[in-house]
């Protein structure tokens, strides 16, 4: 009797989540992994077509061009946003005076909305009359405007946006790895004669391995991820430089939406067979980064 | 020798810094700047300090809707979020029960798993169906849903609670619920103030979602919506100003929140690199 109250308490309280995380989390999921095998334009009949969606993901130029943007885009914001992490950590872990200040001028990024920041970007690097080109051509820096969101420079900018955006998180992440490296080995390191730099190359790297190891997985996920900030600052524009995989899904699903003048159709069974398709990309590379970091941290 | 790495270790702090509170300073300042000197000016600061900027965008730019909506939104969400995953929490941590492994791995996998975009459109129908996608009140369930992260938080601050307190109040005569209430919840307040911190961020600055939900309702747009719109209007080049004050009324109060509770914010961000 008492037991089969307390099991009606235990599931009555765990309802409300388990409820909302099979309906709105798992359904979706389910729904879409439904929809990949169908023709369906979001009105209309729904045809079955077995593996055709796949066949045409293979053949779609553009959705592999954007794939390609992904790994540029991903590829720079890892590139500069964990050393440049790192090393703040590596200052900012101890002893500095008024680290505690500047941890948090450098975290602050993470509190406000991408979206938000977006649109203060492109105020900053608008061509016509952004601020960044106001300031270099007043000093001359520059000999005319820059177009910073153009086909040459914007993948370079949004790159630039994210990092910036990112930077933070990483470095509390490093530190907090940093503060689990005990005190006395750095000690006994330095007794032993070891300058900073030998200590940073023989006691903190390889310590702090397999910390390093899941925040750089972590930020890979991330970077592959990440679209609402380029939505909203170049749109996957100009003609296409800055779009990204998971961009491209959207846009399949919400094609009038946002800036885009594009008239497409929706494409709900195709969208839903190319998001499979990027989900599983995102998996393979993060499987393939795991394992290959494994084996260095073996031989670190 | 050891004088000029001092030196040069803060100047690459202070210009890292520089870079980093460049773009907030831009909107702070920029807010207070007429149009015209924020698109040509090549100004620090205002040359006069345009206040009307905010009265123009919170009455013509709508932007006082906007801000209630967030409001709503993200008040809304957090008590949901707090509420569900705190139930939850709970009888992970203290009940025996079959398919508690299952639960527990299915939270997990929605916080890994992730399609993009795609799931929109189902959790839009679904609103449909149960005539939600007329108001937030459909935003805020879906934002709910996605307490994985809340939940694996309180759990870890569940088990630092010592079962013998509730074990003592049930012995007592307290039935399990108003255990969870009385003894339980008072001691999970650290918990759940980093968790309401969390959630409160996430929802308040959370654009895709409201976006899609509010294609066609301008009157439900939250902040982030109503500013991304702004950029996307025929007339944004002679709206800059309007942008920076919107902007703004995002940014501040995070900001605000943020000066307070900034090691808490940090706090969590490093733990959740243990957990």
């Amino acid at each position: 009797m008492r037991k089969t109250k307390e099991l009606a308490f235990s599931y009555g309280f765990l309802m409300p989540s388990l409820a909302l995380t099979l309906v709105l989390g798992i359904y979706p999921i389910a729904w879409a992994m439904r929809y990949m095998f169908y023709d369906y334009k979001g009105y209309g009949k729904q045809t079955f077509i077995g593996l055709d969606n796949f066949a045409r993901v293979m053949r779609d130029g553009e959705f592999w061009h954007a794939v390609s943007n992904t790994f540029v885009y991903a590829g720079g914001k890892l590139a500069l946003s964990i050393p440049f992490a790192l090393l703040l950590a590596v200052v900012l872990n101890r002893g500095l005076r008024g680290r505690q200040i500047l941890r948090a001028v450098f975290f602050l990024p993470t509190i406000v909305s991408t979206a938000v920041m977006a649109v203060v970007f492109f105020a900053i690097f608008n061509a016509y009359n952004g601020v960044l080109n106001q300031f270099l051509l007043k000093y001359k820096l520059i000999g005319g405007a820059v177009d910073w969101l153009g086909a040459d420079h914007a993948m370079m900018t949004v790159v630039l946006v994210s990092v910036w955006g990112a930077v933070g998180n990483y470095m509390l992440l490093f530190i907090a790895g940093l503060q689990n490296i005990p005190a006395d080995v750095y000690e006994s390191a330095s007794l032993d004669g070891a300058n900073k730099l030998q200590q940073f190359r023989y006691v903190t790297v390889p310590m702090l391995g397999p910390v390093m190891q899941m925040i750089v997985m972590l930020a890979i996920i991330n970077a592959l991820k990440g679209y609402e900030s380029i939505m909203v600052l170049t749109d996957g524009g100009p003609i296409g430089k800055t779009n990204v995989m998971f961009l491209y899904v959207y846009k399949l699903f919400f094609p009038t939406a946002g800036t885009g003048a594009a008239s497409q159709i929706q494409e709900i069974g195709y969208g839903s067979a190319v998001a499979f398709v990027t989900a599983i990309i995102v998996g393979l590379i993060t499987l393939l980064y795991y394992f290959g970091s494994k084996r260095m941290n073996r031989y670190a | 020798m050891r004088l000029v790495w001092k030196a040069a270790l803060w100047a690459f702090l202070l210009i890292a810094a520089f870079l980093t509170l460049f773009p907030i300073l831009v909107t702070i300042l920029g807010s207070f700047k007429t149009n015209a000197e924020l698109t040509a000016g090549a100004t620090i600061l205002p040359s006069s300090w345009q206040l009307r900027n905010y009265a123009e965008a919170w009455r013509q730019a709508k932007f006082s809707t906007y801000t209630l909506n967030s409001l709503f939104v993200s008040a809304a969400s957090t008590v949901g979020i707090l509420l569900v995953s705190s139930m939850a929490a709970y009888v992970v941590d203290r009940m025996a029960f079959p398919g508690k492994r299952l639960y527990v791995g299915m939270q997990a996998f929605t916080m890994f798993v992730a399609i993009g975009a795609v799931v929109l459109r189902p959790q839009f129908e679904l609103m449909i169906r149960l005539h939600l996608h007329d108001s937030l009140w459909g935003v805020v369930l879906i934002l709910i849903s996605a307490h994985a992260s809340a939940f694996f938080i309180l759990y870890s601050f569940m088990s630092g609670i010592p079962k013998e307190l509730d074990e003592a109040a049930l012995i007592d005569g307290c039935s399990r619920g108003r255990t969870f209430m009385r003894i339980v919840v008072p001691l999970l307040t650290p918990g759940l103030g980093v968790c309401a911190l969390f959630a409160f961020r996430g929802a308040w600055n959370e654009y895709l979602l409201p976006f899609v939900f509010t294609l066609s309702k301008p009157e439900l747009q939250t902040l982030t919506v109503g500013l991304a719109s702004l950029k996307y209007g025929i007339s944004a080049a002679s709206q800059t100003h309007l942008m920076m004050a919107g902007a703004c009324l995002s940014i501040v109060p995070m900001l605000a929140v943020y000066l307070f509770a900034n090691k808490s914010f940090m706090q969590m961000t490093a733990g959740s690199l243990k957990g």
